[in-house]
């Protein structure tokens, strides 16, 4: 009876262990991988920064430039879905308004919304096509060959995410104050000029340097979690399993970016 | 004398159970054909040596320097010298051919940017492919197609050792033009170590080829398929039948 309890308890502890360190492992094993690509930067010789630079660009045309329509009809719209319960609280201080639009979006919902916008669809792409290079064994051809994986598949999508992440995380702001303004000036007769004067004059030098902090954790985050998990695709069956939990990991993370950034910010 | 180009000292693959270490050297412009059975390792063995699997114990001495003694720098540049061909070709997809066989000709600098475009048709002609294939792209190629540029993209860094753990296909892409005759016309005048483990079927073996004969992870012998065929070895002498090829 006394073993039975026991078998019983251990087991449930075990459990309960395995999930409590699950993300600590999960959290190492990505700074881990974060020091490999960093120390294969320290190893791109001259030559190789063209190609570099080549696939940088190339990365931030598929993510931002490709994408910047999509975040622009986005903003608008999330711009006037945000401006409609203030409306229907019927909130005329366009003080107050500025400060819900610093604290709620700018703050918060943007970054969360172009992250999620990126890691859908930018890091998707990038886990199918280095998990197919993996898969068809291009990959290992060039390792053997003398070409630095790290350096030449991560380093570039990493710098290249980052900078389009900041670009769309700006970019969708814009829009949602637009948006927000626009219905805002049809529904409360609030000069969108007053609008966007008092949203601009929140931001101060720190609030942007951490909101340009947190949204680089999160594309250094997405890339992370997205080329991780494609380099350990061993076949093709394994590219359909690996997409929606890389997609569910690098945005869970960017949530938990998000919100300690924000106990940081406001706690 | 000859240069030694690949030397493993009590190398023991990583397989399961582990295997007996063994010693091997192979010299420039030999070529070394790996027979035996499945899973006797012969795979294992060039992944090894192209540092695509880490031995249980030994070393693997390559141009003369023990690899697991560089530093990543180095590594990668002596890497830069070997061609390596594995069972899928492993072309990027999404790029065309061009691109796949000029990705390493310009990561390793071989020529310089203005001759890549001339550097590369030249050696596409010369291997008797119809220029108008790099232009392709690789997702549109067929399996033969595939496999004979992942070749290729081997070949045209110029290496100074050939590692080959595929099947090749028996002809080329040019009608009546053998993978043989391609060997002795291209890969023979290269002047390169060959390690090829591609099956009996692709390359003939003769009384004179180089056989290493492998069996539960380990070398069982090495040497000419001729002097092979008297050792005391019943595997070995099976394995070293140069008539049935």
């Amino acid at each position: 009876m006394k073993t039975a309890a026991r078998g019983g308890f251990w087991p449930v502890v075990e459990s309960v262990g395995a999930l409590v360190a699950g993300p600590l492992t999960r959290l190492r094993e990505e700074l881990d991988f974060l020091a490999i690509v960093l120390i294969s930067a320290g190893l791109v010789t001259r030559g190789q920064w063209r190609f570099l630079f080549r696939h940088t660009l190339q990365q931030i045309y598929f993510t931002a430039v490709q994408r910047a329509y999509i975040f622009t009809v986005v903003g608008l719209i999330i711009g006037a879905l945000v401006a409609l319960p203030l409306i229907v609280f019927g909130i005329h201080d366009p003080l107050l308004l500025g400060r819900i639009m610093h604290i709620m979006m700018y703050h918060q919902l943007d970054p969360i919304l172009a992250s999620l916008f990126v890691a859908g669809m930018s890091g998707a792409a990038i886990t199918a096509e280095l998990g197919e290079l993996k898969a068809n064994q291009a990959i290992e051809h060039l390792v053997a060959m003398g070409l630095n994986p790290y350096g030449f598949f991560v380093l570039p999508r990493l710098i290249g995410v980052v900078l389009s992440l900041l670009v769309l995380t700006l970019w969708l702001n814009v829009g949602v104050t637009v948006g927000a303004g626009g219905m805002l000036s049809v529904y409360q007769n609030i000069p969108p000029t007053v609008f966007f004067r008092v949203c601009l004059s929140g931001l101060s030098h720190g609030s942007l340097a951490l909101t340009g902090g947190m949204v680089v954790m999160q594309g250094i985050h997405i890339v992370l979690v997205q080329t991780q998990r494609a380099f350990r695709v061993n076949a093709y069956v394994d590219i359909p399993r690996a997409l929606p939990s890389a997609f569910a990991q690098s945005f869970i993370g960017c949530l938990i970016i998000t919100l300690l950034v924000s106990l940081l910010r406001y706690g | 004398m000859a240069e030694t180009l690949v030397r493993l000292r009590g190398l023991e693959l990583n397989l399961h159970p582990p295997p007996r270490p063994f010693d091997f050297r192979a010299m420039a412009g030999e070529t070394w054909m790996l027979v035996g059975a499945v899973g006797s390792g012969r795979r294992e063995l060039i992944r090894t040596i192209a540092g695509l699997a880490v031995p249980r114990t030994g070393h693997i001495e390559l141009f003369g320097q023990v690899v697991e003694r560089m530093n990543p720098r180095a590594r990668a540049r002596l890497r830069g010298r070997i061609g390596v061909v594995l069972e899928h070709a492993g072309l990027v997809p999404a790029w065309s051919v061009f691109e796949n066989l000029a990705l390493l000709v310009r990561y390793h600098r071989l020529v310089p940017d203005g001759e890549i475009e001339g550097y590369v048709t030249a050696f596409v002609e010369a291997c008797r492919l119809p220029p108008a294939i790099l232009a392709r792209q690789a997702n549109e190629l067929s399996p033969l197609e595939s496999s004979w540029i992942g070749l290729l993209r081997a070949l045209i860094i110029k290496p100074r050792l050939l590692l080959v753990s595929a099947y090749l296909p028996r002809e080329t892409l040019v009608a009546g033009y053998g993978v043989w005759t391609f060997f002795e016309e291209m890969v023979v005048p290269m002047q390169m170590t060959i390690l090829v483990d591609a099956g009996p079927q692709a390359l003939p073996m003769g009384p004179k080829t180089d056989l290493l004969v492998m069996d539960q992870g380990t070398l069982l012998a090495a040497g000419r398929a001729v002097d092979l065929a008297g050792h005391p070895d019943a595997l070995v002498r099976r394995f070293a039948r140069f008539d049935h090829a």
